[in-house]
């Protein structure tokens, strides 16, 4: 296992940087999350460290080797990085053996064979040993892909949205297979995702890309906690804004004030509060507009001049109903406008 | 996008490879071109032959190209978007005249209707060419427009019929301009072939481009007005390969891999229903069943005739041959124009001149430019060997962009990620190439050699022109039986070349039946 290490990476398509001076370490044997939406740079990222494609500034180090300059990669082939793709692209025309046989190459034929074998015995699927690919259900396709890309004892492992197209339940399920396999093997894994609440969950440590830049990388409670910018609050889950100016230490909002006490008095700010920090209790201040069930939670729209937030509040509240509403610190975050 | 990360060398290798084979495909074309400009025997260009060659190529490509036009058109309507008796075995049926050479359609119409034979209306001269081409190569049209009806357009048809249209004006101010591109591209396929034919015109006795090469060729002694009037002909082809390549980009065409959309289709009145199940019958009927039966009848009560062994062989080992050194160039330019770029562009047009151009006339440039070098000195030898490798060069400057075709739809298969998938897991590029392309694109490797085999089988006039003395082919020995007048010995050799065009038939049609809505 090596660390996988990042230094202002670039990587530029028709004149646009689609990575932009990224930098940042999937520590050894941790499993870093990249949460993105869709054009963020994510899966390229990935492309880039398995060496599928070239940087165009900065380099790729794994351990202590460097791997990826703008003059010099290392190819793909050569690398020892497995990667696990969105779409598996397992070959159609081996089993489902053999598929996790192709990169024991070296070994001799009986132990390639062995370790096939003992690999989808962990996964569950040494039944279908003999299966092809076009006769597997997408679950068990993910999982081939997966022991295929963790057989060869890879220095690291890319995971591209391997659960995207998986329904809910075999998602949780494979999840769980997922990082027990990489747990196991002690393997260092980088994992992309644009689902926040899977990246919170599988990560030990969290990068949030946004346009092709790093906005924050963190261990996940602390990116939650201490989000660097409203685009990382909003990355992990639904939040409110408001614009106001620094007075006493706080900001106003329409529904209470903000804790302001690291930025300069006076100065014009943007706050960002999480769906679950806002509580509602009976009272007058605002009126409840919309209660839809959300989990155990009901996901509530509340109003006030004018002002719609949104709410994650017990299930028991009343539409129509008027509420007082009180700002949680611990979920409520004042940045800087100008940043 | 595997960027510079794949090695060097091994891209170079490539696209050197890809560089010779668009050469060789180009070489016989451009040849004639270049023979034909050079300065000669100071008759002025072409002679009468080319102007008259030049009228009838005309007169038979507007007569046989309209009729192949309204036949393709009128049965992809049908069984797109009508209901009746038949119509799902139809949509498979109706390709099957493909299979026939327009020669060999022509030498079992005579055996029919002339002198003798049980039908009394004789198809000859320029109308029963017409007709043969009408009926032979419909189905070019026919493909092409039942994908234009089965595409995505096909919704603006559903979206006349929710706004009222009744079938007739459907056809003629919706479905119409929507298949138009491909009507065009089917169309100028049928015309490139009519262009090309030489065997049905000869028979028929017509002067056209082609027969009018054979005649300067081998009545005139004068190999340059032969190789003036190829390059006219070639001209006229690439005009026809234009317009098919601009058509076919404009309709967006999905070819054998797309799915069909089951339409909605209208149901007809009986007399209608009727009226459909005997017109595309007909087709079916006179395009294949009749001439297909007439030729097996003939056959077998001819066995004792000829002894047609010696010609099989010679047909097999040649198209053989012919298939796999094509198959080689097919395969190094559908790689090179999977890659793109200036030289992708470039294979595929040279390899697509060929396809256009005559075998007559590519037959031309391959024995000039031999010639040439003989005369130089750069290769020595006479006789078989040289003629055979000739002979081989001509076919394959005309079939790589038909068999580069399948192949590229094979190459579609593997996807990008099945080479990073290789890499990542440690393969180079040979591994890759052996264990990862090659198995994967057998099954279409298989298919165009397939294709390419029976498309040099069924080849007539480079062979006559170039093959080495004694050395007969089915083609050529139906030919010189249909010459003298003994249609009955030219059926056996005739219903072979039919049979084993019909393999890579049944393969469009298995696809077709495959590809039907709901399955897979």
């Amino acid at each position: 296992m090596s660390s996988v290490t990042l230094s202002k990476v670039r990587r530029i398509y028709d004149g646009k940087p689609v990575v932009n001076e990224v930098s940042l370490t999937a520590p050894e044997a941790q499993v870093l999350a990249l949460l993105g939406a869709s054009g963020s740079g994510k899966s390229t990222l990935l492309r880039l460290i398995a060496g599928l494609e070239n940087v165009d500034g900065g380099e790729i180090r794994l351990g202590d080797e460097i791997v990826s300059t703008p003059r010099r990669t290392l190819p793909a082939e050569a690398r020892r990085v497995g990667m696990v793709f969105q779409d598996y692209s397992l070959f159609p025309h081996l089993s489902a053996a053999a598929n996790v046989a192709f990169g024991l190459e070296r070994l001799p034929r009986a132990e390639r064979e062995a370790q096939a074998l003992s690999w989808l015995d962990r996964i569950g699927l040494q039944a279908r040993a003999h299966a092809f690919p076009h006769e597997l259900s997408g679950g068990e396709q993910q999982r081939v892909a997966l022991a295929r890309a963790l057989a060869p004892t890879p220095r690291a492992v890319l995971l591209d949205e391997p659960f995207s197209g998986l329904d809910p339940v075999l998602r949780e399920e494979l999840r769980q297979v997922t990082m027990d396999a990489l747990a196991e093997t002690r393997t260092t894994a980088l994992f992309v995702t644009h689902d926040a609440e899977e990246a919170l969950l599988v990560a030990d440590r969290l990068a949030i890309l946004k346009n092709g830049r790093l906005l924050q990388e963190a261990a996940p409670r602390d990116a939650y906690d201490k989000p660097a910018s409203i685009d990382v609050a909003a990355a992990l889950g639904p939040i409110n804004t408001a614009e106001g100016r620094v007075e006493n230490g706080v900001v106003a909002t329409p529904f209470g004030a903000v804790s302001a006490r690291h930025l300069i008095e006076g100065a014009q700010v943007r706050v960002a509060v999480r769906a679950e920090a806002v509580r509602l209790a009976p009272g007058r201040q605002a009126r409840v507009i919309d209660v839809r069930p959300h989990g155990a939670h009901d996901l509530v729209r509340i109003e006030a001049d004018g002002v719609v937030w949104r709410a994650l509040a017990p299930a028991r509240t009343v539409l129509g109903e008027r509420v007082d509403v009180g700002l949680q610190p611990a979920g409520a975050f004042a940045f800087s406008a100008a940043g | 996008m595997r960027g510079r990360a794949g090695s060097r060398l091994n891209v170079d290798a490539v696209a050197l490879f890809a560089a010779a084979a668009t050469l060789i495909c180009a070489a016989p074309a451009l040849a004639v071109i270049g023979f034909a400009l050079a300065p000669g025997e100071g008759a002025r260009f072409g002679g009468p032959l080319l102007t008259n060659g030049a009228l009838g190529t005309l007169g038979l490509t507007l007569a046989g190209g309209t009729g192949a036009i309204v036949l393709g058109a009128a049965s992809a309507w049908l069984v797109s978007l009508c209901r009746f008796p038949g119509r799902g075995a139809f949509e498979w049926l109706l390709v099957i005249p493909l299979a026939a050479p327009s020669y060999v359609l022509a030498y079992a119409y005579s055996g029919l209707t002339w002198a003798g034979g049980p039908i009394a209306f004789p198809v000859r001269g320029f109308w029963g060419a017409a007709f043969i081409y009408a009926i032979g190569l419909y189905p070019y049209v026919y493909l092409a427009a039942r994908a234009a009806f089965a595409s995505q357009s096909a919704c603006a048809l559903e979206a006349a019929r929710t706004l009222g249209a009744k079938p007739g004006a459907l056809f003629f101010r919706v479905g119409l301009p929507l298949a138009r591109p491909g009507l065009v591209a089917g169309g100028a396929l049928a015309l490139m072939e009519i262009a090309a034919d030489y065997g049905a015109a000869q028979h028929f006795g017509l002067t056209t481009l082609s027969t009018a090469i054979f005649r300067a060729w081998y009545a005139h002694q004068s190999a340059h007005g032969a190789l003036q009037i190829a390059a006219v002909l070639l001209i006229a082809a690439l005009l026809f390969l234009v317009i098919e390549r601009r058509a076919r980009g404009r309709a967006g065409f999905a070819d054998g891999g797309a799915r069909w959309r089951t339409l909605p289709r209208y149901s007809l009145s009986p007399l209608a229903a009727a009226g459909a199940f005997v017109f595309c019958a007909g087709l079916i009927v006179l395009g294949a069943a009749l001439p297909l039966g007439w030729l097996a009848y003939i056959a077998v009560e001819h066995t004792y005739a000829a002894d047609i062994t010696k010609a099989f062989f010679n047909s097999i080992s040649l198209a053989g041959a012919g298939a796999c050194a094509t198959l080689v160039l097919a395969a190094l330019i559908a790689v090179s124009a999977r890659r793109g770029g200036a030289m992708g562009r470039l294979s595929l047009f040279a390899a697509g001149m060929g396809y256009a151009a005559p075998g007559a006339v590519l037959a031309l440039g391959a024995f000039s430019m031999f010639g040439l070098m003989r005369e130089f000195g750069w290769i020595g030898g006479v006789g078989v060997s040289l003629a055979l490798v000739t002979l081989i060069w001509a076919y394959a400057a005309r079939f790589t962009a038909a068999g580069a075709q399948p192949i590229d739809a094979g190459l579609a298969r593997l996807s990008k990620g099945l080479d990073a998938s290789a890499r990542t897991l440690g393969a180079g590029p040979a591994r890759r190439l052996w264990q990862v392309d090659l198995p994967i694109a057998a099954p279409s490797l298989a298919a165009a050699l397939l294709i390419l085999f029976v498309d040099i089988l069924k080849e007539l006039p480079a062979t006559l022109i170039i093959r080495p003395f004694n050395f007969d082919t089915l083609a050529v020995i139906a030919y010189q039986y249909a010459s003298d007048e003994q249609l009955e010995l030219a059926a056996a050799p005739s219903l072979l070349i039919f049979a084993a065009g019909l393999a890579p038939i049944l393969l469009l049609t298995r696809s077709i039946a495959r590809g039907r809505a709901g399955s897979r």
